[in-house]
Formats: structure tokens, C-alpha cells, sequence
């Protein structure tokens, strides 16, 4: 992110690098104070003798410099925040809804309308995922099997992230 | 001679001696000219599929077959012959009543893919790994197999992982009990 300056700004900011770093530094302070409590014109005066240069030209550098100073710390907050602000865009991206939470609970099926004295367990589960914002839930079920399968299944995606083949990809493309 | 689509799949099921054997085969011709013919039979033979359908359900133990089988009139002969074609077919028979029933949701298999994000237009370069899980779900209410899609973070996948192997802890110790 680049601070953009217009022209007649750039003109108040002119003289700046023409005189010498302790004006500038003054120059730097009264920008602070007009900041607190506003402008002084008996200061621009004061300071318009001294450099020999019209209050105007004092003025107009002031504000031009104020304007730097509110203009860097918005930056500087983008700077603070930019791991945080850039997650949040990414995930404005074309997305498919994404993982939240899972909660679980163990069932055991007793009978049914269709078969009596059965002892059938089963694991249900509520599975909360995001999508632009949204929080939707899905609830699902699954027997003792497939949750091994899936645990299994699962594991060895997150083992594929530790070979030797994803962590040079992610070394190399930066 | 019009047939339907349906019924002319099922005619052809039986020229494949995978589905019926030649001893089956003949069973089933003698059995559906029964059922045409002999209006007897074909009640006797429904009648016979419900009383299975409920002993099933029941769970009936061979006493209480025997029983009702002799209440009926069977002879000794025939009660020990029902009796044994039951206890061949029990454990399918459970199988079969039990996979009736309306049910929520339920998960089959997963499948995984682990990407590398480089772009999007919304960002000028992000450089991040993310994984796409896909879980196969079958559903009672309708024939369909939707499928459920969600992408995740490493941190977050470890974090579905560990509550599935909770779940599965959970389950085992409560099967020792």
C-alpha cells in the first residue's frame, strides 16, 4: 500500500527537503500540536520570520505535514494488522464453506420399528462449517468402521503435509 | 408381447446362472407358475413370507416357532424343516429388518486433497496450504448420494481429526464394558 499524494500537497511539502533537519524536526513538532489543540497563527508567524518565507508557505507545510502523520499511522495500523487483514480477504476468495467445529455423541440403537433387541452403536455427528459469514451445521451419522476409516483416511492427510515433497513447495514458492 | 424396462431386467436375471443356479432356476419357473395357477399357493407362500417377516422382527427363538408351528397343524416333519431353512437364513434375515428405517445422514468414506493456495483476485499474492475434505453420505430418504464439501486449515483438520479419535476412544471403551 503506497501513500498517495496530490500535487497541491506535494507542492506544501516542497520546501521541506530544502532547509535543514532541526527545522524540519520543528516543523515536525508544530504538526504534532496543531494535531492536539488546532492551529496557532502567532507560531506560523514566528516561524515564517525565521525561515523568511510567508505564513502561507509555514501554514500550508504544517498541514501538509499532519496529513503525513495521520496518513502513516492508518498505514501503520494496515502494517499492525496486516497478517489478520490479509486472512480475512483470503478467505473472501471463490470459497466452498470451511471447517468450524465438530461435535460428537456416541448412540446405541436399541430397536427399531422394523427389528426388536438390537444393540446397534453409532456415532452422530454435528459438524459446523462457515460459508461468507454464514454458520451452518450438518448432522450426520456413522458406524464404528467407517469412523476408523475416516480417523485413518484423515491422519494420512495430515502426515502428506510433513514429506519431503510439500515442505520444498512451500519452502520454495514464497 | 410389450414388457416394461424393469420387468424385462428382471426376466433376463434369470439366463445368468451368476444370480440363479440351474437347481434355483427351476425352483423359481415351478414357483411362479405356482403363484399364477394355484391361487393356494401364492397365499400360502405370502402368508409364510409375513410370518418370517415378523418372527424376524421379533426376534422368535425356536421354541416359540415351534410352537405357533404347531398350533397350526404342521406335522413333526415339516416343523424341523421350517425350523432349519430359519436358522439358515437368521442372520440375513436381521441384516435385511435392520437396515430398514428412516436414519440420519450417514457418512460412507472421505476423500482428501491438499493444496497449496498461490492467488486469488482478491489478494495480490497469499501463499498458504489448505486441504479439501469430501465426505460420501448416504441418505435413506432419497436414492441420491450427496456429497459434503469444506476446506480447512493444517490446525483445523488436526483439530476434526483429534475429535473423531475422541469419538473413537469413547466408543471402544464403551464396548468393553
Amino acid at each position: 500500500m503506497l501513500l498517495e499524494l496530490s500535487e497541491e500537497h506535494k507542492e506544501h511539502l516542497a520546501f521541506l527537503p530544502q532547509v535543514d533537519s532541526a527545522v524540519v524536526a520543528e516543523f515536525g513538532r508544530i504538526a504534532v500540536e496543531f494535531l492536539r489543540r488546532g492551529a496557532n497563527p502567532k507560531i506560523y508567524e514566528g516561524a515564517a520570520r525565521k525561515l523568511n518565507v510567508s505564513s502561507d508557505t509555514v501554514q500550508h507545510g504544517v498541514e501538509g505535514l499532519t496529513y503525513l502523520l495521520t496518513e502513516s499511522s492508518k498505514l501503520m495500523l494496515y502494517l499492525d494488522n496486516r497478517k489478520e487483514i490479509r486472512t480475512i480477504l483470503s478467505e473472501l476468495a471463490p470459497s466452498l464453506p470451511s471447517y468450524h467445529n465438530l461435535e460428537w455423541r456416541l448412540d446405541v440403537q436399541l430397536a427399531s420399528r422394523s427389528l426388536r433387541q438390537q444393540i446397534k452403536p453409532a456415532v452422530t455427528i454435528k459438524l459446523h462449517l462457515n460459508q461468507n459469514g454464514d454458520h451452518n451445521t450438518k448432522v450426520l451419522q456413522t458406524d464404528p468402521a467407517t469412523l476408523l476409516h475416516l480417523v485413518q483416511q484423515l491422519e494420512q492427510a495430515l502426515e502428506e503435509m510433513k514429506t519431503n515433497h510439500c515442505r520444498r513447495v512451500v519452502r520454495n514458492i514464497k | 408381447m410389450e414388457l416394461s424396462e424393469s420387468v424385462q431386467k428382471g426376466f433376463q436375471m434369470l439366463a445368468d446362472p451368476r444370480s440363479f443356479d440351474s437347481n434355483a432356476f427351476t425352483l423359481l419357473l415351478r414357483a411362479a407358475f405356482q403363484s399364477l395357477l394355484d391361487a393356494q399357493a401364492d397365499e400360502a407362500v405370502l402368508a409364510a413370507a409375513t410370518y418370517i417377516l415378523e418372527a424376524g422382527k421379533h426376534r422368535a427363538d425356536k421354541s416359540t416357532l415351534s410352537t405357533y408351528l404347531e398350533d397350526c397343524k404342521f406335522d413333526r416333519e415339516r416343523i424341523e424343516l421350517f425350523c432349519t431353512e430359519y436358522q439358515n437364513n437368521k442372520n440375513s434375515l436381521e441384516i435385511l429388518l435392520g437396515s430398514i428405517g428412516r436414519s440420519l445422514p450417514h457418512i460412507t468414506d472421505v476423500s482428501w486433497r491438499l493444496e497449496y493456495q498461490i492467488k486469488t483476485n482478491q489478494l495480490h499474492r497469499m501463499y498458504r496450504p489448505a486441504y479439501l475434505v469430501t465426505l460420501s453420505v448416504q441418505n435413506t430418504d432419497s436414492p441420491s448420494y450427496p456429497e459434503i464439501s469444506f476446506s480447512c486449515s493444517m490446525e483445523q483438520l488436526q483439530d476434526l481429526v483429534g475429535k473423531l479419535k475422541d469419538a473413537s476412544k469413547s466408543l471402544e471403551r464403551a464396548t468393553q464394558l
